[in-house]
């Protein structure tokens, strides 16, 4: 498929590219340890990076007490870096606090809505930090948003000297410009960047009508294009339940109607997306490579893909990893 | 936005403002709230059983083994569910998404066993979608009979005495592929569709047919066999038949013990609801609530029909008739034109006077056969898809169509193959090539027992409770492997039981050997292949693609 003129051409540009790994500290670990392991020149972090969970640890008479995967536990104080460990590895947040806090946090939803947007930013600032720290500084790290990500982080993003954050923005690769856009069509759970169909469209064309003519270019959109095989997730009911069908859960495209005719309009090299974690695949629309690696990082395992770039910015390989 | 693990966050999840009872915090994001039930879940599982090929399996003890009896392999492979079932939930809880053993393979042995087990289960399924259109064909003289009956249609019941060649089963098996690959063109929410009103006819079929032995009598058999025989002593003289043919009648615990692995594979599927495992709430509780339920309702149908048989039918006259039908058709021909493997469906067959239970007993057998081909085709492209993204298989095995967003050059790949082996199978005697298929199937069984028993060695991570004191780690932990290995020994038993029936179950020969070896080598060795063909062309290695990346 992208063989024959392979050996013509030499690689400029290698991608390791990740996506929604929603707060998962060993993959976010793994994603840093990537660039060293697949040699990647640049990675990105293609949005939903925000945990979705917090986990009230109650303090009580010195010890700690906390409600994890159905089963209370309870441990002495001084157990609090292991049992934070612990929970945080599948992306929960565990916060301390006494019995009154939770009562009034169970209460206001502003404050716990501060509670966790304060949580999400001190995880992303000390992700940045670690990058900083781990990461060889020819490597470029680049995290953008996704739909369930509070627009606050794009600020950290912003103010860290090490990521790049070029949200709604092109971006220089090098053989190629790159496109970014977390903001998704409307969901069924309205969070916080998502808009019609026809915004969308319109935001990636202000984006991409700002490119150079012949200019290569690679979308990094975290929403799959429409009936792609890579946006395939389960049909929800009005009660979000799952339909089921046939004795299996009917499954159905979710993605973009206005991505995919981004997509055929202005034929990138690369698109990369996420979104959908159950529907990792790589598909060729028109002359485009769309790779959405899909996530398990629940299981603590990271899911990535792997590109590689020519000089004149063309496509010359991939490969879907499993870390 | 959704993702099969996001259901796993512990059970009481609440959304933001909750009450403290529940003493989890959840934002609003994407994916939270798709959460299965009980009554889901068990669906899932019990459409995942071909119930009325329980017939097939029937035939196949009673004409393998002499004095067999089908209380204790029921029983048993109940039984032997019901601890894979307490493995399976560990699995479950460990990684809990859709994907089955190869993903529990990959994620917990390592990522070559999986790959091994992945290729392999797209080869033998590829295989098992002609073998099931093999058996609707072999149904479709059986199907036009009673269509004929049903419509007072000499023609139509006479069609099917042409129907029975090789060559018209091979191609009577093409149609069937065909049919197959047309209907998995259409739109998956259509395919579903298709497969559930398939599923719903099979098992009210399989009701109506408890029904009928229900309030039918001995005399009322033995009396409808005569009239649709035009014998008036058809039921003694098959049995008469079988005698003189040496058939020996009876029980005993030693043919219901080797039938065990024929009512294993009977409830294959039964624990399906793991595949949605991310989609249940209170995974554990749900998947080990809807697995209990299915088995024991399957139990209760099975053992209730087969009692049912013998009460109406009687055990001597199925033991006559299945092995008289397989060892001397021709004799058996003389008395009867019923089909000596329809079992319980042909005698509702005869049993029934009304036009509409004659059509649902005579298409049951095609119908299932339909409906599980078109989910064992969804299966396999699924695996050739794995394949092709891991750059095993070439990228464009993956394609999907721009009209009909159908994997169609997947499709177009199966149905070749398939093809190829519906011609092979009714054609050209396959018995020793693929011989161990019951042993493969054995095997994946096996494979998710030893899955389950180095969990706890291999990742303790996916299972732990964090905050547990180590002694209860450690207790939870060994009997994570308890369970796992318990599921193992019954697995290595049902593989035993296989290999000490070889004559019936599949026979070791340098062909069925090889074949086996090839089937589960054919992923290292495309691997090998293919990583070689890469860097000769100085693209990715492949040895990147299941690197385990470390976090520190």
């Amino acid at each position: 498929m992208w063989g024959k003129s392979r050996a013509a051409k030499q690689r400029e540009l290698r991608i390791y590219f990740a996506t929604d790994i929603h707060g998962s500290e060993v993959c976010f670990r793994k994603f840093l340890a990537a660039a060293k392991v697949y040699k990647a020149d640049v990675i990105i972090l293609g949005g939903d990076f925000a945990g979705k969970a917090i986990v009230p640890v109650l303090t009580e008479d010195g010890t700690l007490r906390a409600r994890v995967g159905g089963e209370d536990v309870t441990v002495p104080e001084a157990d609090w870096d292991r049992l934070a460990a612990d929970i945080g590895k599948s992306g929960l947040y565990p916060v301390r606090m006494d019995a009154a806090e939770l009562d009034r946090l169970s209460a206001d939803e502003g404050a716990l809505d501060r509670l966790f947007r304060g949580e999400i930013a001190a995880q992303l600032q000390r992700w940045c930090d670690l990058a900083a720290e781990r990461l060889d500084p020819s490597v470029r790290c680049i995290i953008t948003p996704g739909n369930d990500d509070p627009v606050d982080a794009d600020a950290v993003l912003a103010a860290h000297g090490r990521v790049e954050c070029p949200e709604l923005e092109l971006c220089d690769l090098g053989p190629a410009t790159m496109a970014s856009l977390g903001v998704v069509p409307t969901t069924p759970w309205n969070t916080e960047r998502e808009c019609t169909e026809e915004e969308l469209g319109k935001q990636i064309s202000d984006m991409l009508d700002q490119l150079p003519g012949g200019r290569p270019c690679i979308l990094n959109l975290h929403c799959p294009p429409y009936a792609s095989g890579l946006d395939d997730a389960p049909e929800l009911d009005a009660t979000l339940k799952p339909v089921i069908r046939g004795g299996r859960p009917s499954i159905v495209p979710v993605g973009s109607h206005a991505v995919r005719e981004a997509i055929k309009r202005y034929q990138p090299v690369l698109g990369l997306h996420g979104h959908i974690h159950e529907s990792r695949g790589a598909q060729k629309i028109g002359r485009t490579l769309c790779v959405n690696p899909g996530s398990d990082y629940s299981s603590g395992v990271l899911r990535g893909a792997v590109i590689e770039l020519a000089q004149d910015g063309s496509c010359l390989d991939f490969l879907l990893t499993t870390g | 936005m959704t993702s099969s693990s996001e259901a796993s966050v512990p059970p009481g999840a609440a959304r933001a403002g909750a009450s403290t009872s529940t003493r989890l915090f959840v934002r609003q994001t994407s994916g939270l709230v798709r959460d299965l039930g009980i009554p889901a879940a068990t669906g899932i599982s019990l459409a995942s059983v071909a119930v009325v090929n329980t017939f097939i399996n029937f035939n196949a003890g009673l004409t393998d083994f002499a004095k067999s009896d089908m209380y204790l392999p029921l029983m048993a492979g109940a039984i032997i569910w019901l601890v894979a079932m307490l493995a399976y939930r560990y699995l479950l809880r460990a990684v809990p998404r859709a994907g089955g053993e190869y993903v529990y393979l990959s994620r917990i042995v390592s990522p070559v066993a999986g790959s091994v087990a992945g290729l392999g289960i797209a080869v033998v399924f590829t295989y098992v979608l002609s073998t099931n259109a093999h058996f609707a064909a072999q149904f479709t003289p059986f199907m036009l009979s009673g269509l004929g009956s049903a419509f007072h249609s000499t023609a139509i019941a006479n069609a099917g005495n042409h129907l029975t060649s090789n060559i018209a089963i091979a191609w009577l098996s093409v149609v069937v592929m065909l049919i197959v690959a047309a209907l998995s063109l259409f739109s998956v929410r259509i395919v579903a569709r298709i497969i559930f009103w398939l599923i719903v006819l099979q098992v009210v079929a399989f009701v109506v047919l408890i029904g009928m032995l229900a309030v039918n009598s001995h005399a009322d058999f033995t009396s409808a066999l005569a009239t649709y025989s035009n014998h008036p002593g058809a039921y003694q003289a098959i049995i008469s038949a079988a005698k003189s043919n040496g058939v020996v009648f009876g029980t005993s615990v030693a043919a219901g013990v080797a039938i065990i692995p024929f009512m294993v594979l009977n409830y294959n599927g039964v624990l399906y609801s793991y595949y949605v495992g991310g989609e249940l709430r209170r995974p554990g509780r749900t998947y080990l609530y809807a697995s209990a339920i299915s088995i024991g309702v399957l139990v209760v149908l099975w053992v209730g029909v087969w009692a049912l048989l013998r009460a109406r039918i009687g055990l001597t006259f199925m033991q006559a008739q299945a092995n008289l039908g397989a060892a001397n058709p021709a004799a058996y021909g003389k008395i009867t034109s019923l089909n000596s493997v329809a079992g319980g469906l042909g005698y509702g067959m005869i049993l029934s006077g009304d036009p509409i239970t004659k059509i649902l007993f005579a298409t049951a057998v095609p119908l299932a056969e339909i409906a599980v081909n078109l989910a064992f085709l969804t299966v396999t492209t699924r695996v050739l898809f794995a394949q092709a993204f891991d750059r095993l298989l070439p990228v464009s095995v993956a394609k999907i169509g721009e009209r009909n967003h159908a994997p169609n050059v997947a499709i177009a790949i199966v149905l070749v193959i398939g093809i190829g082996f519906c011609f092979l199978t009714s054609l050209v005697n396959l018995g020793s090539i693929v011989a161990l298929q019951s042993l493969f199937f054995a095997l994946i069984l096996l494979a998710g027992g030893i899955a389950a028993t180095v969990l706890p060695m291999r990742r303790a991570n996916l299972i732990e409770t964090p905050g547990m004191p180590d002694d209860a780690r450690k207790k939870w932990l060994r009997n994570v492997a308890l369970v796992g290995g318990a599921t193992t020994v019954l697995a290595l038993f049902t593989v035993y039981e296989l290999a000490a029936h070889s004559s019936v179950y599949g026979k070791f020969s340098l062909e069925s050997i090889l074949t086996l070896v090839i089937v589960l080598g054919a992923g290292p060795v495309i691997y090998v292949i293919a990583r070689t063909v890469r860097r000769q062309r100085n693209a990715l290695d492949l040895n990147m693609a299941m690197r385990e990346l470390p976090p520190e």
